[in-house]
């Protein structure tokens, strides 16, 4: 009985360790960043900021010369100014949806100062008494930026061709 | 022990053998319809390869989100869809799953040596919001079984 709970006692003390060396690395620091993303994109703006305040605040996800091509022969979207200018302009429209990023896939480069993602993000959309979802896949390159991981381009994936 | 053995079998089987997935859209009916339950057999093109008319899951960057489709075209063929019938190296597929079919026109198209051609049963609907196409043989990730 004794070997036993030494046992059980050694395997929660290996999990906790595993958990708490995770929890620290910069692979999930990139994570928690783009799960940030995902709950400031769905956040509604009742909560007293201003459309202008949310749209800096999703900004700083991004890098100043960030690159957005959503593919199937979409304009590419250049700069985090652009970025700001349409998320202030698309705001009123997001409580229609709801942002969920999965399959968070990170590769650090030496250093841990830059990373590539792929990642699914999905968009549920909601109205008319039946939701749906949307779903695309996403290559993204992110660099540590004074502390803080953004994305310096995000390329739309086609599954299919 | 026992339930621990059970809970263990059934993750194993559940995560890596036979993944539940939910059908979510309308674009595998009348075959399969939105909000069904399914099951993928991760382990069916283990020793094999997809085969026409196998019903198969495509994943994206990963598990969560699964595309549900139908192999109609193997690597190398040649594929078009005209008038809303499909030709494969120019000869006509015969489709006893589609049960509505829309004029949808598709220019013929050459598949690669690791490449499927997989669409939905439900050509009824405006090909313009069906997603179908050419696919990479690494994103098959299971045969549906039911």
């Amino acid at each position: 009985m004794a070997r036993g709970r030494v046992l059980a006692l050694a395997a929660i003390l290996l999990a906790a360790g595993y958990a708490w060396s995770q929890w620290g690395s910069e692979k999930a620091a990139v994570e928690r960043r783009l799960q940030a993303f995902a709950s400031d994109v769905n956040a509604g703006t009742s909560d007293g900021r201003g459309l202008e305040a949310r749209a800096e605040l999703l900004g700083s996800f991004f890098t100043e010369d960030v690159v957005i091509d959503l593919g199937r022969g979409a304009s590419e979207i250049r700069g985090r100014a652009t970025v700001m200018d349409m998320a202030s302009r698309l705001q009123p429209r997001t409580s229609a949806f709801r942002l969920r990023l999965t399959d968070i896939g990170v590769t650090l480069a030496p250093g841990d100062q830059t990373a590539t993602v792929v990642l699914t993000a999905e968009f549920l959309r909601r109205g008319g008494g039946d939701d749906s979802i949307d779903a695309r896949e996403f290559s993204l390159d992110m660099i540590k930026d004074a502390g803080e991981w953004r994305i310096s381009r995000a390329t739309a994936v086609d599954a299919f061709r | 022990m026992r339930v621990l053995v059970l809970i263990a079998i059934s993750i194993v089987t559940f995560k890596w053998v036979l993944l539940p997935v939910r059908t979510d859209g309308i674009s595998m009916e009348p075959t399969y319809a939105s909000g069904r339950l399914n099951l993928v057999n991760r382990l069916a093109y283990f020793s094999s390869t997809p085969a026409r008319g196998d019903v198969v899951a495509i994943r994206l960057a990963g598990l969560h989100v699964l595309y549900i489709k139908r192999v109609i075209g193997l690597p190398g063929e040649r594929l078009a869809i005209v008038d809303g019938e499909v030709r494969v190296d120019g000869r006509p597929l015969l489709e006893p799953y589609v049960k509505h079919r829309r004029p949808w026109n598709l220019p013929e198209v050459q598949l690669g040596p690791a490449e499927y051609f997989v669409v939905g049963d439900n050509r009824g609907m405006n090909a313009a919001d069906h997603t179908f196409g050419r696919v990479d043989a690494v994103r098959i990730v299971g045969r549906v079984v039911f």
